[in-house]
């Protein structure tokens, strides 16, 4: 699926005076099952997930929201992207959307997203899935740090700064990806006005916000699965084993081959493992 | 734009010193999220955007100013309907959330290129000397708009001029070369964020903008321009003298602002046709973005104030 055919799935909503924009495919089997949300990181937006979206939207509504100033959801320059204002934003996009639970797979930021839900609107999250999340003191990367200086947006035209950042991202990938999603990947920013937004966007990465909640992670009940791509350079591998051993009862599950972006790098097993947590899972979710 | 001795308009994250200060002001002052291309050309000239719009920006803080440009909005959807159905929404296959963000742009457009017309008009007559006459004393000042981006406006957000998109590159040569335009106008440069859209709006307006019914309600919406500018309440006091005496060409200068002039009604006319698409004509006779005055003799502190940019 190139980012134009995913872009042309994407739903809107509008929270007060700004809007989100989100893919809603599948139904579930059953209507028992509450519905998976998958949540994007930084520098991307939903299309990230779009190599699993197809196996779990077979068996679950599934939900994939572009956080706000990313993808193609509100860009304006005129609010926080903090996890803590996105992680506030994802409760508001619920109860618009009559959500009253659901299953959190979670990326990078989006991770520290998830995470914040999980131990501050506990009520919202039923089961919960990091993958190379930020968490602790794990974050921003240096390149992050950098590309969120405000003088950024004057150094170079966005078309320039877009490219520079897709190849400082390939070594987020154990394998090269190909241009397409590459291309995709970044294709919401190379206007001004999403440069201006990713600068942001970045200008927001705050270690506090998953510092602060370090001393709640134990208070995680819901079935939690930290999948992790091994060798990745970005979020290191020993953050995910200290999360799972933090969160009650969590499931380590390390990805050969794979570095950040796990999920491109090996899609099939992370859908694969996704599948099998949720589809167990459902099944304890609903015997409580 | 700008004949022999054109240079590269200046984007706005490369606007340094006085013009980032003029472009601060204008998005303030015509309550817009972005610098259009008259303003990122005429700041490509050293020195001329910062006389231009200091002199024209009293009149451009007015409320007669606002209904001025609401005039001209209303017009060109009134002059659009003979022009016929644009149908280029209905032809294209537009997920929510782009027909969504889509409208928004459309709605900004509608919005901002009235005041672009009414300024360009004001500039020239300025220019022409048929506007240096004073006609409101210190102490009858003309009722303001309150300034500031309306919350709900969406980003200017635009294609790269030179995309890297070849079917856009090529519909952006056509669009170019049909109209006898130097530059790409941020018009397209939105729409072209939707590519099959643009094509489809393109190819509806081509044999339309060609048409002399057209030419005639562009003609017609630049009269009104012209007679509403003559009309604002503050004197536009540009003049050979002056212009050369900061070391700007007066005959470029004049040349740019025909050009815009010539130029600006019919996209007017065009978003107007585009937004016939979507909403019924008389919620297009309405601003999209209604302004609110405030106190005649509010003083300099309600006004947008720049305070960053020393570079």
């Amino acid at each position: 699926m190139n980012w134009r055919d995913y872009q042309a799935l994407q739903k809107v909503t509008n929270l007060g005076d700004r809007f989100v924009s989100y893919v809603d495919e599948g139904s579930g089997n059953n209507t028992d099952d509450d519905p998976v949300i998958l949540l994007h990181g930084i520098p991307v937006w939903g299309y990230l997930w779009h190599q699993v979206l197809p196996a779990l939207a077979t068996h679950h509504r599934t939900l994939i929201p572009d956080l706000l100033g990313f993808g193609f959801s509100d860009r304006r320059d005129c609010f926080d992207r903090s996890i803590t204002c996105q992680a506030e934003m994802i409760d508001q996009w619920m109860e618009k959307l009559g959500i009253a639970q659901a299953a959190f797979v979670a990326h990078d930021i989006g991770g520290g997203v998830a995470l914040r839900l999980a131990t501050l609107f506990p009520h919202r999250v039923s089961r919960l899935c990091v993958m190379n999340t930020v968490c602790y003191d794990s974050w921003p990367i240096e390149l992050m740090l950098q590309f969120g200086h405000p003088g950024a947006k004057s150094l170079a035209s966005a078309s320039k700064t877009i490219t520079s950042l897709g190849v400082a991202l390939k070594s987020g990938f154990a394998t090269s990806p190909n241009s397409e999603v590459m291309d995709g990947l970044l294709a919401p920013y190379h206007t001004e006005v999403g440069k201006l937004s990713l600068i942001r966007n970045a200008a927001a990465l705050n270690t506090n916000q998953t510092t602060e909640i370090t001393d709640r992670l134990h208070r995680i009940e819901v079935p939690t699965l930290v999948l992790w791509g091994e060798d990745d350079k970005f979020q290191l591998a020993k953050y995910g084993k200290r999360l799972a051993t933090d969160i009650p009862g969590a499931q380590w599950e390390p990805i050969a081959n794979a570095r950040h972006f796990v999920m491109l790098d090996q899609p099939t097993p992370v859908a694969t493992h996704l599948q099998s947590f949720l589809s167990a899972t459902t099944a304890a979710v609903n015997s409580v | 734009m700008f004949g022999s001795n054109q240079t590269s308009p200046v984007a706005e994250y490369a606007a340094t010193g006085e013009i980032e200060r003029v472009y601060h002001e204008v998005r303030q002052t015509l309550r817009v999220r972005g610098i259009n291309l008259i303003f990122r050309t005429w700041a490509g000239h050293k020195g001329l955007l910062p006389i231009l719009w200091d002199t024209v920006r009293p009149n451009a803080e007015t409320m007669m100013f606002e209904q001025s440009s609401d005039q001209i909005r209303a017009a060109a959807v009134e002059l659009a309907k003979p022009l016929g159905d644009l149908g280029a929404k209905q032809q294209t296959s537009l997920g929510p959330s782009q027909a969504f963000q889509l409208h928004e742009i459309l709605k900004l457009y509608h919005y901002i290129n009235p005041k672009l017309l009414l300024i360009a008009s004001a500039v020239r007559q300025g220019l022409d000397g048929e506007l240096s006459i004073k006609r409101y004393s210190a102490t009858e000042p003309a009722e303001r708009i309150a300034p500031g981006v309306p919350a709900e406006m969406a980003a200017l957000e635009m294609e790269d001029e030179n995309p890297s998109d070849e079917q856009l590159q090529t519909l952006f040569s056509d669009i170019t070369e049909t109209l006898s335009l130097r530059s790409i106008n941020s018009d397209y440069r939105s729409l072209a964020l939707w590519p099959n859209y643009l094509d489809a709006v393109w190819r509806n307006l081509k044999p339309k903008v060609q048409s002399p019914a057209y030419t005639a309600a562009a003609d017609h919406l630049r009269e009104r321009s012209r007679r509403l500018a003559s009309e604002l309440p503050y004197p536009v006091p540009l003049s050979r003298t002056r212009l050369e005496g900061e070391g700007i060409d007066f005959d470029e200068t004049l040349r740019s602002c025909e050009t815009f002039e010539q130029l600006l009604p019919g996209l007017i006319l065009n978003i107007a046709m585009c937004l016939r698409d979507w909403q019924p004509d008389d919620a297009l006779l309405q601003s999209p973005f209604p302004a609110t005055a405030i106190s005649p003799n509010s003083q300099n502190d309600e006004r947008p104030e720049f305070t960053g940019g020393a570079k």
